[in-house]
């Protein structure tokens, strides 16, 4: 009986992949996990030296940790679910035939190809409290009579900054949404008119089932991209005023740019592992729903 | 064999000196970083480095790339750049990251330079010493280049129409800055505000004026003299002598504040008087900020410096010092209105009968830098920021607020 001998081949040509993820993925994580272990101050290079979970207890007793983490929960609860139904309305609008639908599906992915540095500062200036338009427009309407520092005050910056995010990611969840929504076969509806469905049956019994792996899959990435998004606010307000626009990510990098990067790693792991937390029992529960269905 | 010998040393000297000459005419590029308020400063920087390149005669080719200022971000851009392993080889910089490059050992020590260079003594001895106290070693790091003096700019027009004078005492000032706050059209809302307060990053140089002029300093800020101010700044905000978008006006804002002609003053250095007077002409006008118990405003500073990572130290220094005390010191200087770091230069017609020249070397005498620390960066970056703008909105009484100063810049 031969043995069957190895090749190298599959070896090596997985290497360059396989490689290049480790450099630029596995290196990086890890690099941050022993630096979340380690006082690891550039402003004091001759003090870093392994702590041990120093920094996990002082994230612990750390007011604005606990602030950002729950301006993180707020910042993507809100921002996300309002994407999702927003985008949700424009995905079923485009869907429909209308006069100039491919140019006005054009023009609604804009915000989504704009640069989220370039939305940060378009949108400081409209919301500008000396010279921004929706102060502007907000007089001239007669809906306030003094300008309002939107995002000076921190009543209404956290909501400034939550409703740039939401116009920012309307267009992806309805990409997404259409391209399901062009995937459900005309005659699931056809079949639910002889039956004499409703629209809201049929929207709730047929379009909203069959999107189900779509909206899962689309809900997900965003609660993830916009968790750590940092352009957006960083540009709109650095976090301020008053660190009442600071999310975890956003205090992250202000912990990052103070040179503090021990500190920082620590709060990128626990923002990564709340993540996990919520990541993990949605793809279950994806995975369940598919195994389900077979 | 003696003429063979002299042959050969002949031979070897005339070789040496080939090499040499061809070593030192040997063409070098310098990559410098600096950042500048607006396109005509910009545009100046662009100039001098053209102009050294072109009339240095060794072969050295400055490349002056700008990054934005962006209230003190600037350094940390640097740094992260050379802790990477890349950046310029000579950069502008400030005082208050010397001791963050120097703990990280990034920069090159100037001593050796200085002690050769025929122009030390055009540069006033005391500022080498403040740049070796901010070093905290017996050494300079850093070549000084122009400094500014904070001041306050108003509109004479403005002055009139509220019946009021130049302020020469702290309660004079604050008053001003009530009366200033005007409904100029009579339509029930204020379109002019006295004071152009600046809440965002780099506002910790204005509010420190507050502090001082109250007694308080910055060594201990939890004192009831400096709570005192950081209150003055407080009512300033609160009664309305302010714009309220004051907690996230950084420079820009608070300049076109000015310029719009929202605010009827402001403080800010020489630095932006070019870009005042094409907007005013004659109806902008400065005054040194004034005393009250204790007298202080902030000495903005601007050197350059070496970093280690250069090849051609000998090259950055040649144009280090043609910022310093060279045509490119009079050209800067001269374009942006900065003051100065060469007596020479100082002694210039342009510069002896500037009236905001005037007015930063009457500030001098009492102009200072905040305390250098590890700290100092992070302090001002994000700690400042955040703690007033929670003061101003009521969040924070100001013995809390400055309790949480102190245990930023201090530690405890």
């Amino acid at each position: 009986m031969h043995k069957k001998k190895l090749s190298p081949w599959p070896y090596l040509l997985i290497a360059p992949a396989l490689i290049t993820i480790i450099a630029v993925v596995f290196f990086p994580v890890i690099n941050a996990i022993l630096m979340s272990f380690q006082s690891y101050d550039l402003r004091r290079p001759s003090q870093i030296r392994f702590t041990g979970l120093a920094n996990y207890f002082a994230a612990a007793q750390d007011p604005l940790f606990w602030q950002a983490l729950l301006k993180t929960i707020v910042w993507v609860a809100a921002g996300v679910w309002f994407q999702f139904v927003f985008g949700f309305m424009l995905a079923l609008l485009l869907n429909r035939k209308f006069l100039g639908r491919g140019l006005i599906r054009s023009i609604s992915l804009i915000p989504w190809v704009t640069p989220g540095v370039l939305i940060g500062l378009m949108w400081r200036w409209i919301f500008d409290g000396n010279y921004g338009v929706l102060n502007d427009l907000l007089v001239r309407l007669g809906l306030i009579r003094q300008n309002v520092p939107f995002l000076a005050q921190q009543s209404t910056a956290f909501p400034s900054v939550i409703l740039t995010i939401i116009w920012q990611g309307i267009p992806f969840f309805a990409l997404m949404l259409l391209a399901g929504l062009q995937g459900i076969p005309e005659e699931l509806y056809d079949a639910a008119d002889v039956d004499g469905a409703n629209a809201f049956q049929r929207f709730f019994m047929i379009t909203v089932p069959s999107l189900k792996n779509t909206i899962f899959v689309t809900t997900l990435l965003r609660i993830i991209w916009v968790a750590n998004s940092v352009d957006v606010i960083f540009n709109l307000t650095e976090g301020g005023p008053a660190y009442s626009t600071q999310t975890l990510s956003v205090y992250v990098f202000n912990k990052g740019n103070a040179l503090n990067l021990g500190y920082a790693s620590t709060m990128a792991i626990l923002l990564a592992l709340v993540l996990s937390m919520v990541a993990i029992p949605y793809l279950k529960t994806l995975f369940k729903a598919q195994e389900e269905s077979k | 064999m003696k003429r063979k010998l002299i042959f050969v040393l002949m031979a070897i000297l005339s070789f040496a000196s080939v090499i040499a000459v061809s070593a030192q005419a040997k063409p070098v590029t310098i990559v410098h970083w600096y950042w500048a308020d607006n396109p005509k400063y910009s545009a100046e920087m662009q100039k001098i480095a053209a102009d050294f390149n072109a009339t240095n005669g060794k072969g050295i080719t400055v490349v002056a790339q700008e990054y934005p200022w962006d209230g003190g971000a600037y350094s940390e851009t640097l740094f992260r750049a050379v802790m990477g392993g890349g950046g310029p080889d000579t950069s502008s910089f400030k005082l208050t990251s010397t001791p963050l490059f120097a703990a990280n050992g990034l920069l090159v020590n100037l001593d050796e330079f200085l002690a050769k260079w025929k122009d030390k003594d055009k540069i006033e001895p005391s500022l080498y010493e403040t740049i070796r106290k901010a070093s905290g070693t017996k050494s300079v790091y850093v070549m000084p280049w122009n400094t500014q003096v904070l001041y306050v700019y108003y509109r004479p027009s403005l002055f009139k129409k509220a019946g009021v004078s130049v302020p020469k005492t702290y309660t004079e000032f604050l008053e001003a800055c009530k009366k200033l706050t005007m409904d100029t059209n009579g339509d029930g809302k204020i379109d002019v505000y006295g004071f152009g307060m600046r809440g965002a990053k780099g506002g910790q140089e204005p509010w420190g004026s507050f502090i001082w002029a109250r007694g308080g300093n910055f060594d201990d800020l939890t004192t009831p003299q400096a709570i005192a101010g950081m209150q003055d700044f407080i009512d300033l905000y609160k009664n309305g002598y302010a714009p309220p978008t004051a907690p996230m006006d950084g420079f820009n804002e608070i300049i076109a504040n000015f310029k719009s002609g929202k605010t009827a003053m402001t403080i800010h250095h020489i630095g932006s008087s070019i870009g005042m007077v094409e907007t005013f002409g004659d109806d902008v006008d400065a005054f040194a900020f004034p005393g009250g118990v204790g007298r202080w405003t902030s000495m903005g500073d601007t050197e350059n410096v070496i970093l280690k990572s250069t090849k051609n130290k000998e090259a950055a220094f040649e144009w280090l010092a043609y910022l310093a005390t060279g045509k490119g010191q009079e050209a800067w200087c001269v374009a942006t209105g900065n003051v100065p770091v060469s007596k020479e230069v100082q002694q210039l017609p342009f510069f002896q009968n500037n009236r905001f020249m005037k007015v930063s070397i009457e500030g001098a005498p009492y102009a200072g830098i905040f305390p250098i620390l590890d700290t100092t960066t992070e302090w001002i970056s994000t700690i400042w920021p955040n703690t007033v703008a929670a003061a101003l909105t009521g969040k924070l009484s100001a013995a809390d607020a400055m309790k949480q100063l102190q245990k930023g810049l201090w530690g405890k």
